[in-house]
């Protein structure tokens, strides 16, 4: 079993040491799966779950976002089963990890462990480990270090995974409809710009 | 649990999910059904402790069949500080041998399968003819392993709920029937 990995989030960290009292065996984002392609066959958008579970040959994706913020990650799953039809995954809302933490008794801290409370900030320890206490309230300075990494984040999810982590077998050659860029004009433009700085598809 | 709140049984009830003559019908039904599929071998049951008590009770009495009973107890995750970082342990083992029995495990309530999915491996390990699994309750939308229920009682939609055997904070084991708890009572806590 694994350990330590940086988890992003302090819900993962929980996830994975419920995984590890019930002897599951866990994987944290083994793989990244491209998404989408521009026309020239670059990856513009890709998918990396939270978790793989590998006794069961399951995936999971956690999001602890409220649920008005989660349709990207809807739309981006839906893509992925589209493009891999055989892949097993399973998304875990911040309800079902909150009904989880009352399952366990520790509601107490799903206010620490969802949402923004809960992501992993650059020299503060995850939140809410057991028998810890809670951080304290954010700072403005804090929030808005988060919200700078936040898009940060959001600006690196269009960057080319690493070849070596996407076996050659499972990656689709991108058909007709993977190769139309959803959106309108604007993401048609961030693509161009992406695909001028990016390395091409791997053969 | 809020120490301070003193829990009401009827009034922290928001919704009778299942009604303590469904459950009564349901339990008969499964009894017939492991009655038949068993015929002719002696089935152990194994419950595990204590959710599943009532369901227990009352379905090794709707069994027709010889059958024999045993109990254990798994540590659940979260009920200590210490528990919370260190791993699984069984806190009551079987007390006789199941090398070459048939055995059903007896669960109230399967939701997402951790406990289960361990126990499972613990109990093939101890080399049983055959292991099988009735679960009361099914919550599908809560699995995070694959669990394969081989007698189901009733499928539940994805509410927290107590009663029959099932707790919040330990209490509430001793209603008659399924129910969901009012939100306040959780967020009193």
């Amino acid at each position: 079993m694994p350990s330590g990995p940086n988890f992003a989030h302090g819900s993962e960290a929980e996830l994975a040491r419920i995984f590890d009292f019930y002897q599951v065996r866990w994987v944290y984002e083994p793989r990244t799966f491209p998404i989408l392609w521009n026309l020239d066959g670059v990856v513009v958008e890709s998918f990396s779950p939270d978790f793989y579970l590998p006794d069961f040959e399951l995936y999971l994706e956690l999001t602890t976002l409220k649920q008005t913020l989660v349709r990207k990650k809807n739309r981006k799953l839906r893509r992925l089963r589209e493009l891999y039809p055989d892949l097993r995954i399973k998304l875990f809302y911040a309800k079902d990890f909150k009904a989880l933490l009352l399952k366990y008794g520790r509601i107490d801290v799903a206010a620490s462990l969802t949402g923004l409370e809960g992501q992993a900030r650059p020299g503060e320890p995850l939140p809410a480990r057991p028998g810890e206490p809670l951080p304290a309230r954010p700072s403005a300075e804090a929030l808005a270090l988060r919200a700078e990494r936040l898009a940060a984040t959001a600006r690196a999810a269009a960057v080319p995974v690493p070849t070596g982590e996407i076996p050659a077998t499972t990656i689709p050659a991108p058909t007709a409809t993977s190769r139309v860029a959803r959106g309108r004009g604007s993401r048609r433009r961030r693509n161009r710009r992406l695909a001028a700085s990016l390395p091409a598809r791997p053969a | 649990m809020d120490r301070a709140r003193h829990p009401d049984l009827v009034n922290d009830v928001d919704e009778v999910l299942i009604t303590e003559e469904q459950i009564r019908a349901k339990v008969a039904e499964l009894g017939a059904m492991l009655s038949r599929d068993y015929e002719g071998r002696t089935v152990v049951l194994v419950s595990v402790l204590k959710g599943s008590l009532p369901f227990m009770a009352d379905l090794m009495r709707a069994i027709s069949i010889p059958a024999q009973i045993d109990l254990m107890e798994v540590s659940s995750y979260g009920g200590t500080a210490t528990e919370t970082s260190g791993l699984v342990r069984i806190l009551k083992d079987l007390s006789s041998s199941i090398d070459g029995r048939d055995v059903l495990i007896v669960e109230d309530i399967i939701d997402t399968g951790l406990t289960l999915n361990y126990l499972l491996r613990y109990l093939r390990g101890k080399n049983p003819r055959s292991l099988r699994i009735c679960a009361l309750l099914d919550k599908p939308a809560r699995r995070l392993v694959e669990i394969s229920i081989d007698y189901r009682g009733f499928t539940i939609p994805d509410k927290f709920v107590v009663g029959y055997g099932l707790d919040y904070g330990e209490l509430y084991r001793n209603l008659p029937f399924i129910a969901v708890l009012k939100p306040e009572v959780y967020s009193a806590s």
